[in-house]
């Protein structure tokens, strides 16, 4: 048995029954071994859009995701990806042909150091050195992907490697972990203490809940606290949306009422959520008051950015039922809601012109209920954060900590496959949209009937707001208004659209949208001047946040 | 400016060819300086032993944690020097 058949038994062991990728030369052994070796592959028009779809496919299903890219120039696309899905803790295997092992170092044609490359962009890499060491180089990919924080993990495999013979042809058992340990009973009672000592604390979701798939425990917890709580962008959908004292996204484009719970609360109990810079703002001013419980399973976060009062290391399946407990704070729940009510977003835009915070909110109502929302960069990827409801983490696709512009379109090929019953939609902007736009033809070729939501406003659009707000209004390369003809694009990848401009253009579309078979291209045209609001200033603490009032 | 703390760390990990730069990139990235480096293989040939002076303005727990993270790293130990 040659290597690469070995490989592709090796992942229908592990469970993976879907691939992405793109061929070339230094990987087609293990092409060859795909050729009627039992598991789907699924051809991107671009190695970056087979590593985005295996993210989309992998953060969708609850799964590891996994891609296959050539030697050189087909393993450094796939280095964003990486980088994005090390930032999101997403658990992907990425498969590289290297160029054979004895030109290794000679400068051939189509050769680079992967290895080298990725080690700031992986959670582990491997360079195959013997072909016998496949099987426990697989089996240590997954779990080292898998396990913890989630991450990405790089197989890069020689082509005399691949094509050598196996002395073993049989795929070990996978390794049963230890069970993790349990918790520390101090460090429970410490926890326990400081909440109940509170009478201002939130909860502060992040993605680790999600990813923990600890969605339950999280809302039995809040349901037993009566907590307000807020969320960060990956965490959103983890908590219920219609839990009373549930306030929506913190941080930069955040909402009022989130922000102002967070600078004057008490306590903040951070649950999978690392203090990013987006959230925080100025970080020595966030939450000034506030002693910190931080739950994460990754110790690296703990007292990275903000000192924590009690730091635990663990599953979050595991703490946070350990917390239920009955709180004090009448007062505190009161006041949060009626900030959230005197602060809550309006939909009273003049004029006929397209809002699109309505149009986002119009469309989150107007979808079934089993769907997913995958999202590019930009405002479109904030409005989308905060006028879209969502009920369960997987449903919003989101490039949160790397912010990869392209990431939508390719995301939600992988997430259609993923959960072929679930709606997909992607919610891009027209500069994150042409990142990628070559992925148009793998929905083409796939026929996936992903429904395409393309914000257009011309303009490299947050960009081009911080230039109006913070850059004397110098639009320095953000005009866009040479843009392609999006609807004959995506016609000429054999998908049908329309071009929406007014508001009462916006149901009637979007009907014909969702009631469409197969996939669908809306292009929606709003004015270039539109801002996300609020908007919490560079060096500023989240308590400043500039709103669309402000503007005149 | 603030003080700069100089700590030892000696780290214990598998020999695999690309180990020193796993560890140095990290060391790197994460806000250290090295002022000393030694590297010894063990006897079994599978692991080797890395002792590192490193200087930083950050707390050194930090780079504890970032380099326990790693995979082939079996066993971090810090130790503190001086305040520069």
């Amino acid at each position: 048995m040659k290597a690469t058949e070995f490989i592709v038994n090796a992942l229908r062991k592990q469970g993976v029954n879907q691939v992405f990728g793109y061929p070339g030369g230094a990987i087609m052994p293990l092409y060859d071994a795909l050729y009627d070796g039992g598991v789907a592959h699924l051809l991107a028009r671009h190695e970056q859009g087979a590593i985005m779809a295996a993210l989309g496919y992998a953060r969708a299903g609850a799964r590891v995701g996994v891609c296959i890219a050539t030697s050189g120039p087909g393993a450094t696309n796939l280095v964003t990806g990486l980088a994005e899905a090390m930032a999101d803790s997403i658990p992907v295997v990425a498969f590289t042909g290297q160029v054979p092992s004895a030109l290794i170092g000679v400068d051939t044609f189509q050769e680079v150091d992967i290895l080298g490359m990725t080690l700031s962009c992986t959670k582990h890499s491997f360079l195959v050195e013997d072909q016998n060491d496949l099987d426990r180089i697989i089996a240590e990919a997954f779990t080292i992907a898998t396990t913890g924080r989630p991450g990405p993990v790089l197989i890069d495999i020689p082509k005399d490697i691949q094509l050598a013979e196996m002395a073993c042809e049989t795929v070990s058992e996978l390794p049963v972990l230890p069970p993790l340990d349990g918790l520390v009973d101090e460090e429970v009672t410490a926890a326990r203490a400081l909440l109940h000592a509170a009478k201002k604390p939130v909860l502060y979701v992040g993605g680790g809940v999600g990813m923990a798939n600890a969605v339950p425990e999280l809302r039995e917890l809040a349901a037993a606290l009566d907590i307000p709580m807020v969320s960060t962008l990956k965490g959103i959908g983890s908590a219920d949306p219609e839990h009373p004292y549930y306030l929506g996204m913190l941080g930069m484009h955040g909402l009022k009422a989130a922000n102002l719970a967070v600078q004057e609360s008490d306590l903040l109990i951070a649950v999978g959520a690392r203090f990013d810079d987006r959230v925080t703002g100025k970080l020595d001013e966030f939450a000034p008051n506030a002693k910190v419980i931080h739950l994460d399973i990754d110790a690296c976060e703990h007292n990275k950015l903000r000192v924590a009062n009690v730091a635990i290391t663990t599953d979050l399946k595991l703490i946070l039922p350990a917390l239920k407990m009955t709180l004090d704070i009448a007062p505190w729940r009161l006041h949060t809601l009626e900030m959230k009510v005197d602060t809550a977003f309006r939909y009273d835009h003049p004029g006929i012109a397209i809002y699109a915070p309505l149009l986002l909110k119009q469309l989150s109502a107007s979808l079934p209920e089993d769907h997913l929302v995958a999202c590019d960069v930009g405002q479109h990827q904030m409005w989308t954060a905060q006028h879209m409801t969502f009920t369960q983490p997987e449903n919003l696709l989101s490039s949160a900590g790397f912010g990869t512009m392209g990431f939508g379109l390719p995301a939600a090929v992988g997430a259609a496959l993923a959960r072929p019953d679930a709606m997909p939609v992607v919610v891009t902007g027209d500069g994150s949209i042409m990142m990628n736009i070559q992925e148009l033809a793998t929905i083409n070729r796939a026929k996936l009937p992903v429904k395409i939501v393309l914000i257009d406003n011309q303009r490299l659009g947050m960009v081009r707001q911080w230039q109006t707000l913070f850059f004397d209004g110098r639009l320095s390369q953000t005009i866009l208004d040479d843009n392609p003809d999006f609807v004959a694009l995506a016609a000429a990848c054999g998908i049908p659209g329309e071009t929406v401009v007014v508001k009462e253009q916006v149901q009637p579309a979007m009907e014909r949208m969702l009631a469409s078979d197969g996939a669908y291209f809306l292009h929606v045209q709003i004015s270039e001047q539109e801002n996300v609001w609020p908007l919490v200033p560079p060096g500023v603490n989240n308590g400043d946040m500039l709103e669309q009032y402000d503007e005149c | 400016m603030s003080a700069k703390q100089v700590h030892e760390v000696v780290i214990e990990a598998t020999n695999t060819l690309e180990i020193l730069e796993r560890i140095l990139r990290v060391i790197r990235h994460r806000g250290f300086r090295i002022s000393s480096m030694n590297s010894v293989q063990m006897n079994d040939c599978n692991s080797i032993k890395i002792t590192v002076t490193v200087s930083g303005e950050r707390g050194i727990d930090l780079l504890y944690k970032q380099l326990e993270k790693l995979f082939d790293v079996s066993k971090v130990s810090v130790q503190h020097m001086t305040t520069i």
